[in-house]
């Protein structure tokens, strides 16, 4: 019997009395803290009579140490951190600046190398780092400054007074899998502030309940994700070399799904690599982790990874949609920031420079909240009015209807790409639509019961033990943890859809999209079709594809118990 | 004249729960602050020999709250008790160990008289006249010091460890001890005590075992677990279980083994319809022989077993436990 977390009724929180609280400890949400920290000592300088207090200004962290839920390529286009810390290369952990990119196609068994690397993949300049390393070293920088980082706490409800966000609730400590409180039972805190701002990553869940509660998607495209699926590997000595960059296009991928691979060398035979698979594929069997194993079958990758070790696996999803599925950024009393917003530029397939111009844009406009007392929806439209006026809009404006060009498949998408280039990113009509991927996904009766084109990409890959794993060897390797005894984290609204419905019509395609093995359908003879859902909730790497992706919309992530989650050291 | 502090000491079965200690400390330390004096009290029925013991300490004296009623414990006859007790002596301060019989009546003796308790101190601070009690907050990321601001009596419960027992300070002579008794209506205790818990010593120890016989998905359905259990009782093993079992509830957690469960390294592992994922093979790898039954003969746990049978384990573990009791019978 699955039980699933919700409030627990008739529980007193206690209260705390916050100016700022940023809900989310990654690159977005650090930035910002130090951008508001740097902005109080300019102005304490200035007014000694008036200083401005930092004490109460606070990030929630949802993992137990800093860092250890942030996973990206990564490499770090350094234009924003210059702005915040000019001179950072000094004493931020980068492993190598990028000397070398190349670009191929690749077919099944061989490879085309694109004739010049297409200026949006032009990477010179930009550095390889690991992101959870570098938010670990931002995250001491706030720490420095006085600012309190909670670590281990979530973000798990929004406080309103009518249209107003007033602060943010905690996560309940200590619940039991049937949702009951334990002895060592700590109820959630309210932290009442003045400003919250969501820094939460993609598909951020107080985010979620903020843009349903406004209806903030009202004009806007719909957002559209990728799913990434990254591991780290220990290569044989000159395999790579630092700072050398490929992307790849085409297999094990057909035209019908849009996608690509990074590799990174990184420092002392580290290489990053992995395979972003759009959520708008057609066929609901296919697996991305099946996808990235099969990318590294191919002679070109398996060649280099030979000999190697895998040591690192971890998976998130990352918006995809561009300006126009962008919600309004501000409000009564909050602010979002970096992939909660989804501030990337899918066609560069960066996202960390935006996240932290974004959070010391928000930091501005936070700041000048706290110094005129003034919260309100008026005055944080000023963020709004920082973004549009910023580099982030130049960046994203050119490529607004980049990804969507690609929803007719590859060829289509390309031929759009070269359009929009010369039109300064305007293309054939000036805003491209986009549809939801969970809408593109197909019923199975509409699918060649084999595949088809598709079949080496469908169902749990099998792994070898040496090159290629199975899905829960690489979880393994994610070092994810939760307390066991908890509800499940994963809200399914009617399960009875899942069993009744979803196995007949697409087969149960969460088994497939989630990475982490967290959803199973079991055989079993008393369900409808033959299958009933169980659930892993502890085996989960917090990438959201399950809240994304699942054809019904009917599953819902909230926040584990604080301190839960991947430990991405290294990522 | 100056205010009391009074430490009620706590007792269980008769018997003086020595972080009660750490209580009386604390009222040393703030009497010898504020002046105030220091009074202490235990409750119970027949607790005068703690109350004496008590009365060996630095304190103005010892009260012995006495009613049969109060034995064997319960919330409702305790509050009741201390209710009864403080509207004659009021203290301005009262002092606690925060354990859990403390957590059980506090609540409700403090609420019966309208007032409040500032629980799970680990210190206090006197500014000025003011007295401020240290607490945790955010699991220990932040202390926060409260003060009161309602009427006396102020309760106050000290986290274990806040401070040292065995520094309580003695008395040269004893502080008198003043037996008072109670009188608690039958009609105020509503609770039934049951007979006392006592946890269960955990009835496995896993990492023990020289023979585990482990269950996975492959036993199909909670009924089938018996004929596993008949394998291990026919080897004089344990059973235990890889985790969807344990999951689905069908064996305790604790003969759980894997990266969330045990970690155990018998001379002799049964694997029956485990797949082997690295999980549970981190669980179990020191064994020193393995077996494994599976159906599928690409099962990851072949990689690792000694001997291996590829076959249906409801055909295999029956044959198995026949196998094994001739053995026995003719050794």
């Amino acid at each position: 019997m699955l039980v699933f977390r919700k409030p627990l009724q008739n529980v007193d929180h206690p209260e705390m009395p916050a100016d700022i609280v940023i809900v989310g400890g990654g690159p977005a949400g650090m930035a910002c803290a130090l951008r508001l920290s740097q902005l109080i000592d300019e102005h304490n300088a200035r007014n000694p009579d008036a200083e401005l207090s930092k004490e109460n200004i606070y990030v929630l962290e949802k993992a137990r140490e800093i860092g250890q839920h942030c996973l990206s390529g990564a490499l770090l286009d350094p234009r924003s951190m210059r702005e915040l810390l000019p001179g950072f290369e000094k004493e931020a952990p980068l492993d190598a600046e990028v000397t070398k990119e190349s670009v191929y196609f690749l077919t099944k068994t061989g490879k085309l190398k694109f004739p010049i690397t297409p200026p949006p993949l032009r990477d010179h300049g930009n550095y390889v780092i690991s992101i959870n390393r570098f938010t670990k070293w931002l995250g001491s920088k706030v720490e420095e400054t006085g600012i309190t980082i909670f670590t281990g706490f979530a973000g798990s409800e929004l406080l309103y007074d009518g249209n107003r966000i007033i602060g943010v609730r905690t996560d309940d400590k200590g619940v039991d899998k049937q949702n009951q409180p334990k002895s060592n039972f700590e109820p959630g805190y309210d932290l009442k502030a003045k400003v919250v701002i969501l820094a939460e990553g993609t598909r951020g869940s107080l985010t979620k309940q903020l843009i349903n509660k406004f209806n903030l998607d009202k004009d806007r495209n719909p957002q559209t994700y990728g799913q990434g699926i990254k591991e780290l590997w220990e290569v044989p000595a000159g395999r790579i070399a630092a700072g050398e960059v490929i992307y790849t296009m085409g297999w094990p991928l057909t035209s019908r799904e849009y996608g690509g691979a990074w590799i990174y060398g990184g420092k002392n035979n580290i290489v990053s690599l992995g395979f972003v698979t759009d959520l708008d594929y057609p066929d609901p069997r296919l697996d991305p982790h099946h996808v990235l194993q099969d990318f590294k079958q191919h002679p070109f990758v398996a060649r280099l990874l030979e000999g190697g070790k895998m040591i690192r696996y971890g998976a998130k999803s990352l918006p995809y949609g561009g300006w126009w599925a962008i919600p309004p950024v501000s409000g009564d009393g909050w602010m979002i920031l970096g992939d909660s917003a989804g501030f990337l530029n899918s066609q560069r397939l960066k996202g960390i420079h935006l996240a932290i111009k974004s959070g010391m844009l928000a930091a501005e406009t936070a700041f000048e909240a706290l110094a005129k007392n003034d919260a309100s929806a008026a005055h944080l439209s000023s963020y709004q009015e920082r973004v549009e006026n910023s580099w982030i809009k130049d960046e994203l404006w050119k490529v607004r209807n980049f990804h969507q060009g690609f929803e007719h498949g590859f060829w289509s998408g390309m031929f759009h790409a070269v359009i929009q280039q010369i039109t300064g990113g305007r293309g054939l009509h000036d805003r491209y639509p986009a549809s939801p991927g969970y809408k593109r996904m197909k019923k199975l009766a509409d699918l060649p019961p084999d595949g088809g084109d598709e079949a080496h990409l469908l169902g749990p890959a099998k792994g070898d033990g040496k090159l290629t794993f199975d899905k829960l060897t690489d979880l393994y390797h994610s070092g994810t943890k939760h307390e066991e005894d908890q509800p499940a984290h994963l809200i399914i609204h009617d399960t009875n859809l899942c069993e009744e419905r979803c196995v007949k019509e697409y087969g149960g395609p969460c088994q497939h999209f989630c990475p982490a093995n967290v959803y199973e359908l079991i055989d079993d003879s008393t369900a409808p079709n033959g299958k009933r859902i169980s659930l892993n909730p502890s085996n989960c790497v917090h990438c959201k594809t399950c809240d994304i992706h699942d054809p019904y919309q009917i599953i819902t992530w909230v926040p584990p118990e604080g301190g839960g989650g991947p430990n991405y050291d290294g990522m | 004249m100056p205010e009391t502090i009074l430490v009620l000491v706590e007792q269980r079965e008769g018997k003086l729960n020595r972080v009660s200690w750490e209580a009386l400390t604390a009222g040393q330390a703030l009497a010898a602050e504020t002046g105030w004096t220091l009074e202490a009290a235990v409750v119970g029925s027949g607790v005068s020999g703690i109350a004496t013991e008590v009365a060996g300490k630095k304190v103005a004296k010892v009260y012995d709250i006495e009613s049969p009623k109060l034995q064997p414990y319960t919330p409702d006859a305790f509050a009741a008790a201390l209710k009864q007790f403080l509207s004659s002596s009021s203290p301005k301060l009262v002092l606690m160990p925060h354990t859990y019989q403390v957590r059980d009546f506090i609540p409700k003796l403090a609420t019966s008289m309208g007032r409040t308790a500032i629980t799970d101190c680990i210190g206090y601070k006197k500014e000025g006249d003011k007295l401020l009690f240290t607490r945790q907050m955010f699991q220990g990321k932040l202390a926060a010091d409260v003060s009161f601001t309602g009427d006396a009596p102020w309760f106050v419960t000290f986290q274990n460890g806040a401070f040292r027992g065995d520094k309580v300070e003695a008395a040269p002579s004893p502080a008198p001890v003043e037996t008072v008794n109670v009188d608690i209506q039958e009609s105020a205790i509503r609770n039934k005590p049951q007979e006392i818990f006592k946890e269960a010593k955990q009835a496995v120890d896993l990492t023990q075992a020289e023979i585990i016989v482990a269950v996975g998905r492959g036993i199909k359905e909670q009924k089938n677990i018996e004929i596993a259990k008949q394998l291990a009782e026919a080897l004089g093993g344990e059973l235990a279980a890889s985790r969807p079992i344990c999951d689905s509830g069908w064996l305790p957690m604790d003969r759980q083994i894997g990266s969330s469960g045990q970690t155990v390294a018998p001379k002799l592992y049964l694997a029956l319809g485990i797949s082997g994922a690295i999980q549970h093979i981190v669980g179990m790898k020191g064994a020193r022989t393995i077996i494994a039954i599976n159906k599928d003969s690409e099962a990851p746990i072949f990689e690792i077993a000694d001997y291996a049978i590829v076959g249906n384990l409801f055909d295999v573990v029956p044959a198995l436990i026949e196998e094994v009791k001739k053995a026995k019978a003719g050794g």
